[in-house]
């Protein structure tokens, strides 16, 4: 038997010098590419100034835009940026859940799952501003062309996520329920949604977080939303006009945010 | 007919032989359906959604895509150095922003047993910190710093460093804390404790949320442009503007293949990861 040393055990101490090698190839990269890309000369003295008044300004959010009930109001604006992220998550789910179960090994034949992965991938990669720029030349400017843009988002990502729950089903309860003599409906109702209801739901939750936060970025692209009035005001150095619309936008966001994460860890702790 | 349809809403009381009342159970689902059809319809008056015009005017949308192609191949070198902007944007935005988070999020995870009030206090800045699009952070930033990629790198730093300090205290707080409590216990200061215990076992989640930070960020990137933060969101909005529909095809390609290639990797580093 060999004998334990503390210098032969010292030597088996795995070495740092190749992560050392690593991490200062990394360093040197992020410098080069720093370099290539970032210019620091629209920094002036000018920008501090900026900040101070900034910052007055949007913790002093002007109260002619929040009490204003037309059109150009901030309640009218928020409610539009909800009822964009709100509609695409709904429509997208319609959509996505077909989606998900034909693109599902234990559901269709191979080579069906395979075009429609294909497909799910390619609405993904299609980056989300060309589909708003897109329908807004199909459906016209508006809160419209923003829903289907929504719509076309979660798609790609629901039906991405619920492929894999959708594999995860368990065959056997559908046996025993087709030995039990029920109707396809009821192997439907008994035997899939119990399973599946729970993965949809959160995800479908998580993903009305993110399109209400997107919504508002669409904006700009003419597709509805918050987005657009706010970046104008920023533009604009209206700094309190844009404060209010940024506590609005942040309050919908937050209260979105916990609704869905009560509902989530609810339906959590159930299962 | 009519009847059931009154008792899904309202639960039917059976008297049994014995004079005993049984009542259906109560189900809160059936008004939760009403609340959500009515809230359906009522968005969807409100932002003019409607099935017929996009059915009438959807070709439209395969018609722009149509004189997309074929895309004009020259316009390649003029649009270069902002395709390879938007993705150095994004990269140099998610290594700043999971960097500065790392240290951070063990400050920011309740089993290391730290500051309570600071604890509380700085994840409710973040919280409200990420519900800001990059977009709109962007465009302060670009008030403040300038045109040019500094002021999108800036936005995309405090978007991934919102991002993943949350993912990663979420996750450190699921951790096992025994080999943290034996290292402590053989007199360890608390940054070897960390760098022994801890730091072995996060290790692949943070690269794994750093590339999913690096993903998204591609994707976001490409809007930040439209407010003067760099990248080839500038170039979109221009040739938009000029309908110089073959151009928009290049960059639309170039974009897709970008993420669709970034999304390949990051699966693939994924895998490596989790595995070992």
């Amino acid at each position: 038997m060999k004998q334990l040393t503390l210098e032969s055990q010292y030597r088996k101490y795995p070495k740092a010098w190749p992560q050392f090698i690593i991490g200062a190839v990394v360093v040197c990269a992020i410098i080069i590419i720093w370099n290539i890309t970032v210019e620091f000369e629209g920094f002036t003295q000018r920008g501090w100034s900026i900040i101070g008044v900034a910052m007055r300004g949007l913790f002093t959010p002007s109260w002619k835009v929040i009490s204003d009930m037309s059109s150009s109001g901030l309640l009218h604006m928020l409610f539009e940026t909800f009822a964009i992220g709100f509609l695409g998550t709904v429509f997208g789910t319609i959509i996505a859940i077909p989606f998900a179960f034909i693109s599902s090994r234990n559901i269709a034949p191979r080579w069906v799952n395979l075009i429609f992965l294909v497909i799910i991938t390619l609405i993904r990669a299609f980056p989300s501003i060309m589909y708003g720029i897109m329908f807004v030349k199909t459906v016209g400017p508006g809160a419209y062309a923003g829903v289907l843009t929504m719509t076309i988002g979660s798609v790609g990502m629901l039906s991405k996520l619920l492929v894999e729950s959708v594999e995860d089903i368990n065959p056997g309860i559908i046996e025993a329920l087709d030995a039990a003599g029920c109707t396809g409906f009821q192997k439907v109702r008994y035997g899939i949604m119990p399973q599946l209801s729970s993965s949809i739901i959160s995800n479908v939750l998580y993903r009305l977080d993110i399109n209400v936060k997107n919504a508002s970025v669409l904006g700009l692209v003419g597709a509805g939303g918050i987005g657009a009035q706010l970046i104008f005001a920023i533009q604009d150095r209206r700094w309190s006009d844009a404060g209010a619309m940024l506590w609005g936008l942040v309050i919908l966001v937050l209260l979105i945010e916990y609704i869905s994460t009560r509902i989530r860890n609810s339906l959590a702790g159930k299962s | 007919m009519f009847e059931d349809l009154i008792h899904i809403f309202f639960p039917r009381t059976y008297t049994l032989e014995n004079g005993k009342t049984v009542r259906e159970k109560f189900s809160i689902v059936p008004y939760l359906v009403i609340v959500f059809a009515v809230l359906v319809i009522f968005c969807a008056v409100f932002t003019g959604t409607n099935l017929k015009v996009l059915a009438e005017r959807g070709g439209n949308f395969f018609d722009i895509l149509h004189r997309m192609i074929p895309p004009n191949w020259n316009y390649w070198s003029t649009m270069q150095k902002a395709m390879l902007d938007t993705i150095n944007m994004s990269l140099l935005g998610s290594v700043f922003g999971c960097a500065i988070a790392l240290p951070v999020s063990f400050y920011l995870s309740s089993n290391f047993k730290l500051n309570k009030t600071y604890l509380v206090s700085h994840r409710f800045a973040l919280s409200l910190l990420r519900t800001l699009p990059t977009l709109v952070l962007a465009s302060f930033l670009r008030m403040v710093l300038g045109i040019g990629a500094l002021a999108g790198t800036l936005a995309i730093s405090v978007f991934s460093y919102t991002i993943c300090v949350k993912m990663m205290y979420e996750y450190i707080e699921t951790l096992d804390m025994g080999a943290y409590e034996a290292l402590e216990s053989t007199g360890a200061s608390r940054l070897r404790c960390i760098l022994g215990a801890v730091w072995p076992q996060v290790k692949g989640f943070f690269f794994s949320t750093f590339l999913y930070c690096f993903e998204s960020n591609v994707k976001s990137a490409a809007i930040l442009g439209y407010v003067g933060a760099g990248g080839i969101g500038l170039n979109i909005s221009g040739q938009l503007t000029l309908r110089k529909y073959d151009n928009l095809g290049l960059v639309l390609i170039a974009m897709t293949l970008t993420i669709m290639i970034l999304e390949a990797a990051a699966r693939y580093a994924r895998r490596k990861l989790v595995t070992g």
